[in-house]
């Protein structure tokens, strides 16, 4: 089985599932994130005036960006891969595949249209905010996709091999994803936050992402290399871990499908 | 000759899980205990050899597990006891369009089958010309899937398969939806598959197609293998099996049959009676017998007829046609007796079916029949010897 050949043939399938049927296709990749950002820059700044604190902090909307569109590749990734097993019941009870490759064709292509959005935006965004780096930042923020796509493939697996067999999951998982996201500094700087609290937002694993985000794109913030040590060592864990346990089940989803 | 597929002790239970609460526990086992609930058992303890070049056919009542242990073979399902192992490439066209997507066009799911056959994209590419010209379905070819009708999805699935030629191909009857001229390219193809050394795993409910394309046959009987080894032992075996068991579901339906007007009592060829197939030599005379009831006592024409094992009539005669009656005997029901002495038949497997028909000869009424079996050396083609003789052509005629 060349996995290559066939990951690369789910990826296509799954991104002209998304956007078949609509005039603008692909290029709604680039028009989603805009016009999302351009709705956030008027509830945000224009209704809350919301502000990062510092002398010389970035533009909110800046700040809000560069860690939403990591975090949207991610969540949509999980999200979508969870019910990758289950949405191919039919093809996997009649082909033998290796069934990882179904979650796995899901995360890249969330993480496709997702690293696209990030690029698109945080050009705009350097037009309206000087504090935004685009070679010096935003290409080794790239970088950090790597990792997080490790991390976002390794909950995929365990949730996708998971959803097969207990089919709440995918509502749970609905429902308390987005907390996770309240819990990282996304919305807000971890300064602004009771200091009692803060050190405990980095046990949220995406707590890292957003603030490397936001020190490498923006210069906001210092990005530490012990936090890039250990974002590596959760993300490798994480992969193998949920690797290990799909195999696991692997072998009798069609059981219950 | 190299094995190809072997399982040994092979078996499957689907797991019982009807309820909510059984999903999260098996879960739980799977994921803690490593032990598999008990289920339900579909097949059990299947042990069989496939060689390369040495096709097999399946057979076996609905339900007895051909598609489970084909599912095993390919790898689709995960056997709960025992072991598959598959030396070579296996292709498999099972169900109708089987791994396509019907909102995608016929090129991307040829794409799409041709990558889960492991083809990687630069090969490809190369085939994909070839394939789309096997499947010969024109413009359609861009059309999604969904719109196609179901000899355009067979053409596209076998046009895949027929391309890739993979080492072992395991199928059932799909290819019978194609139109004639496709079937003919699937035989031909087929045929020349076979030659090649290619090897097949068949399932199939016509002996004919099991006769035909395979040297072995496995017989499945409720997850068990009850028959395996030369495919004329195992066809004839599983066919008085399925003779026994009709008759004895006829027997208790027997008095609706005696409600009709005219019914088969029961008939004998060559003396003898019985649903086990009758062998008979080639140039051996056949005689079938048949004793007829009326139920208003009015005197029926019987029909009697030949055909190859399936179902291509051969010959057919009704005995009004030769102007006989048949003769009612003492208890009240009628016989008659066709002799036939120089049948003709080639050898090979063929039914005898009775019919009575009401005494305008116009309509059937009943059906019993019985298989024969000619044997013989003759190296003639066809169905039956016709009177002919050679000559040089030189006479006039």
């Amino acid at each position: 089985m060349n996995a290559v050949a066939l990951t690369a043939e789910f990826v296509v399938r799954e991104l002209r599932g998304r956007f078949s049927g609509s005039f603008a296709g692909i290029l709604w990749a680039v028009f989603q994130p805009a016009l999302q950002l351009a709705i956030f820059a008027f509830i945000f700044v224009k209704v809350f005036h919301a502000k990062v604190p510092g002398a010389d902090a970035p533009g909110y909307l800046s700040f809000l960006a560069v860690a939403l569109w990591p975090w949207t590749a991610f969540s949509d990734a999980i999200l979508n891969a969870t019910k990758a097993v289950q949405d191919n019941a039919a093809l996997i009870g009649k082909v033998a595949l290796p069934r990882s490759v179904l979650v796995l064709s899901r995360v890249c292509a969330s993480f496709a249209i997702h690293v696209l959005g990030f690029v698109v935006i945080v050009c705009a965004l350097s037009f309206f905010d000087s504090h935004v780096r685009l070679l010096t930042g935003m290409l080794p923020a790239l970088l950090l996709y790597i990792p997080l796509f490790a991390l976002a493939l390794g909950f995929s697996l365990v949730f996708a091999a998971m959803q097969v067999f207990v089919r709440d999951l995918i509502q749970l998982l609905a429902q308390t994803l987005p907390l996770l996201m309240y819990c990282a500094p996304v919305f807000y700087d971890r300064s602004i936050i009771p200091v009692a609290v803060q050190p405990w937002l980095s046990l949220n694993p995406f707590t890292f992402y957003a603030e490397a985000f936001h020190a490498l794109v923006l210069g906001h913030g210092a990005l530490a290399m012990t936090g890039v040590f250990w974002a590596l060592v959760v993300a490798t864990l994480v992969l193998l871990a949920g690797y290990g346990l799909f195999r696991r089940l692997d072998r009798h989803f069609e059981d219950f499908l | 000759m190299s094995i190809l597929v072997r399982t040994s002790g092979l078996g499957k239970s689907y797991p019982k899980a009807f309820r909510n609460s059984d999903r999260l526990r098996a879960l739980w086992r799977l994921l803690f205990t490593g032990r598999e609930a008990d289920g339900i058992a579909v097949l059990s303890d299947v042990t069989l050899e496939v060689r390369r070049g040495e096709s097999l056919g399946l057979i076996g009542a609905n339900g007895a597990g051909k598609s489970t242990l084909l599912k095993l073979i390919t790898g689709v399902l995960t056997p709960t006891t025992g072991s598959v192992a598959v030396h070579g490439e296996i292709g498999a066209l099972l169900e109708l369009g089987a791994g396509f997507h019907p909102e995608h066009t016929g090129r991307e799911n040829i794409l799409m089958s041709a990558a889960l056959h492991g083809l990687s994209g630069a090969q490809l590419r190369a085939k994909l010309p070839q394939i789309i010209e096997f499947a010969d379905i024109g413009r359609y070819i861009d059309e999604p899937v969904k719109h196609y009708s179901s000899g355009m999805v067979v053409r596209l699935g076998f046009a895949v398969v027929a391309v890739l030629k993979p080492d072992l191909l395991i199928t059932d009857e799909v290819l019978a939806v194609g139109d004639e001229a496709f079937q003919k390219k699937c035989i031909a193809w087929m045929q020349d598959y076979l030659d090649g050394g290619g090897t097949l795993i068949l399932v199939s409910h016509s002996m004919y197609h099991i006769q035909k394309l395979c040297r072995h046959a496995c017989w499945l009987r409720d997850g068990r293998v009850e028959m395996s080894g030369d495919v004329f032992d195992v066809t004839q075996a599983y066919l008085a099996f399925q003779e026994r068991k009709s008759a004895a579901d006829s027997a208790t339906d027997h008095a609706r049959i005696h409600d009709t007007e005219f019914s088969v009592l029961d008939m004998r060829v060559n003396g003898r009676e019985g649903e086990l197939p009758v062998s008979i030599r080639d140039g051996e005379a056949l005689r079938v017998h048949a004793r007829v009831h009326s139920r208003d006592g009015r005197t029926p024409v019987v029909a009697v007829g030949i055909a190859r094992a399936d179902g291509t009539p051969v010959y057919g005669v009704g005995s009004d046609m030769d102007g006989f009656e048949p003769k009612r005997g003492p208890d009240g029901d009628f016989t008659c007796e066709v002799a036939c002495d120089g049948h003709g038949l080639l050898p090979g497997s063929y039914s005898i079916r009775v019919h009575p028909m009401d005494p305008e000869g116009v309509r059937i009424f009943d059906t019993m029949d019985r298989s024969i079996t000619v044997r013989g050396n003759s190296r003639e083609f066809g169905l039956v010897r016709l009177p002919h003789r050679w000559s040089s052509g030189g006479e006039s005629p």
